[in-house]
């Protein structure tokens, strides 16, 4: 291991930046608070993005890690222990001079603080909670901060921080406990699940305890997220989407972020380089089923099934369901629940609330739809206004899916040119959006 | 015949030839609001120059909260902050539609109306362009300690933008110029902030920054290189989220010292 002395600031913020990139999380939402005028900070519910980096991913937080230093050796991880990297740590005032000075000038919406494993969990999780007390009580930072829960370390620990934190989050790594063994000897399924629990509990006490009394500390505020590494290991899609269903529904997660697999080490655990760069197109579909589960009122088995366990590469997760259920199609506009109206192609989520409000005061034609935002080249298929579609369709799924695929669908030319790796993963629209993920 | 009242391109300058024209009981055929400076001129038209008062202003504000609502009204705001020629005339003709509907509080759900889209339209706009300064807003610290940032909105979006750094920032001393507009905000540490016009003439201040602003903006020109994942280089979604008018005053993609 390579141990250099005295490194300048900016080496060690290159380092650890660099070490750090590849955690995906850089969002900054789900809290709102304003500065109680004695030092500086706000936090706004939706998010702020501060810039984008050339990969087109959001800037939103302060992403490094506190050191690289590990004594894990995950296969996948640049900062494995096997890895002849060089090694540095940041001290706790380093990191609160760097997080005050670069908010102040609004380069970031605060700190995304996450580290190697430096002699123990409970050694880095100390270290890293005197960096945030510091910065909470001494800098007076009242920005927004994720931290990461070191598995394995106290519960002690982990709650103490929790009060300093915005969000933290526990990795889960891998979906499957196998896998886990597979590529991270040192950790496993139970000593991860511990902390997201534990958080998960003092979050529901918190609840009870500012019910009671308003001003109580906050434990949390914006929840707990986790992410998974995806393509490093033989999961389907359908086994991933279960995974986080549950997550969903058992950890109460606030998101589930999916990290497609990056080839950083040579190791013949992991698959072999392919050329064909990150499964980004994959990752993509991932995150539009996500969005299905959480705010469309889907479940995991509906989109994908035993027999057909992945996603399809033409059309995203809702569009594939629907013209896997034309019976339940065209739906009437006029008349169709909200829950329906969600599930047609071409609708978003903003969309649908449009209808059923606009629908109240007189009934919608295609213009109207338009207007609200509907993308009606996708959504004629599936939609009728007042009894009549907008032109004549066959409710049959090949003429659907060519006419769809003639109408310009969004992928095949990337598809079919590129490959995955120059995709876009932004789909513009009028579809709701977080962190670039649309669903339409 | 159709009577043009011309005001000036400000809050108090539209609302008080909406108030003129709405006292004048004129049908939404018969009467337009146009900014000086921007007309068409029309055959046919009669031009009338709105006298601005704060009290039109007001009187115009009460009228909007009263019976279109508050929800209503914020919409309007942001909408008379556009760039667009035409807003003046989107929010009487939103006012005047309001009064042939049952419930007036609900005008904004009447989208089928062009004047309502046309607000709707406008005032989306003005937030988004608010929204993407508040994250792309770059402050540099000058010499005498306070924090400057330029901005080239296309809208007037400085009474949107000096809250949020006011409730974010309020122990620092800083000021936001609207190149665009020509406008200040200024807020001083501990008070409330102002909007000054014009401002120094000396542009030189502006440029002399304190001895470590240089450093900082080093180390974050070198995070933001870091960040990026190579395999991931995606310059067309990064084109797409920041488009290039942003980037001229932002530390990590600009040249110059500030
Ligand atoms: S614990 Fe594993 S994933 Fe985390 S830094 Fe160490 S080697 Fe990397």
């Amino acid at each position: 291991m390579r141990i250099q002395e005295a490194l300048s600031m900016y080496d060690k913020l290159n380092i650890l930046t660099d070490a750090a990139k590849y955690d995906v999380a850089c969002t900054s939402s789900g809290t709102s608070r304003k500065s109680d005028g004695t030092g500086i900070g706000s936090c706004e519910q939706s998010g702020i993005c501060h810039s984008f980096s050339a990969d087109g991913r959001c800037i939103s937080l302060l992403k490094i890690l506190f050191t690289n230093e590990c004594i894990y050796d995950c296969k996948y991880c640049v900062n494995r222990r096997s890895n002849d990297v060089v090694r540095t740590s940041f001290s706790p005032d380093e990191v609160c001079e760097l997080t005050m000075e670069f908010y102040r000038r609004n380069y970031i919406e605060g700190l995304f603080l996450s580290s190697g494993i430096l002699k123990s969990p409970n050694y880095t999780m100390e270290l890293i909670y005197a960096a945030l007390y510091r910065l909470r009580r001494e800098y007076n930072f009242q920005g927004y901060i994720h931290v990461k829960a070191i598995p394995g370390a106290d519960p002690e620990l982990i709650q103490k921080l929790g009060f300093l934190a915005d969000r933290m989050s526990v990795n889960l790594e891998l979906p499957t406990a196998e896998s886990l063994k597979a590529l991270a000897p040192n950790k496993t399924r139970k000593n991860i699940l511990t902390p997201m629990r534990l958080v998960q509990n003092r979050m529901t006490e918190n609840r009870q305890e500012i019910q009671l009394y308003r001003n109580a500390p906050r434990f949390v505020p914006a929840g707990q997220s986790t992410q998974m590494i995806i393509g490093a290991t033989p999961e389907t899609d359908y086994q991933i989407i279960q995974v986080a269903e549950s997550l969903y529904q058992k950890f109460e997660l606030k998101r589930v972020f999916y990290s497609a697999f990056v080839h950083v080490n040579d190791d013949a655990a992991l698959p072999a380089k392919t050329g064909e760069g990150p499964p980004l197109l994959r990752e993509h579909r991932l995150y539009q089923a996500d969005w299905l589960l959480r705010y469309y009122h889907f479940r995991a088995e509906e989109l994908l099934t035993e027999e057909n366990p992945n996603f399809n590469v033409l059309f995203d997760p809702k569009c594939n369901w629907a013209l896997k259920h034309l019976e339940e199609f065209p739906v009437e506009v006029n008349r169709a629940d909200y829950k329906i109206l969600l599930r047609v192609p071409g609708i978003g989520y903003k969309s649908a609330v449009r209808i059923v409000k606009a629908r109240r005061l007189g009934s919608l034609d295609f213009t109207d739809l338009k207007k609200i935002g509907v993308v009606l080249k996708r959504a004629l298929y599936f939609i009728t206004c007042n009894g009549r579609m907008m032109y004549p369709t066959r409710m049959d799924e090949d003429y659907i899916t060519r006419n769809l695929l003639y109408a310009g669908e969004k992928l095949p030319r990337e598809v079919t040119e590129m490959g995955y790796r120059q995709l876009s993963l932004f789909e513009g629209g009028n579809g709701y959006c977080e962190d670039g993920i649309c669903v339409q | 015949m159709k009577t043009v009242y011309v005001c000036s391109d400000t809050v108090t300058g539209i609302f008080s030839g909406i108030y003129d024209a709405w006292k004048a009981g004129k049908r939404e055929e018969d009467c337009e609001i146009a900014l000086r400076g921007q007309l068409e001129q029309q055959l046919f038209c009669d031009y009338v120059e709105a006298e601005e008062t704060e009290h039109k202003a007001a009187a115009v504000e009460a009228l909007i909260m009263k019976h279109l609502g508050a929800k209503a009204y914020h919409d309007i705001y942001h909408a008379v902050l556009s760039s667009d020629p035409k807003k003046g005339d989107a929010v009487l003709g939103t006012m005047l539609a309001a009064k042939e509907i049952p419930d007036s509080t609900r005008i904004m759900e009447h989208l089928s109306h062009p004047k309502v889209e046309k607000v709707f339209e406008l005032c989306r706009n003005v937030f988004g362009e608010t929204h993407s300064y508040k994250g792309f807003l770059r402050f540099c610290e000058l010499e005498n300690g306070v924090l400057y940032a330029r901005i080239e909105p296309k809208n007037q979006i400085l009474t949107c933008l000096a809250p949020h750094f006011a409730a974010r920032l309020p122990v620092e001393n800083w000021m936001i110029h609207d190149v665009t507009h020509k406008t200040f905000a200024v807020h001083e540490a501990g008070k409330q902030w102002v909007i000054a016009f014009g401002g120094p003439a000396d542009e030189e201040v502006f440029k002399r920054v304190s001895d470590r602003e240089k450093e900082y903006v080093r180390l974050w020109r070198g995070f933001c290189k870091t960040i990026a994942i190579e395999s991931r280089t995606n310059p067309r979604c990064q084109m797409q989220h920041l488009p290039l008018r942003y980037r001229r005053e932002m530390a990590e993609f600009c040249n110059n010292s500030h």
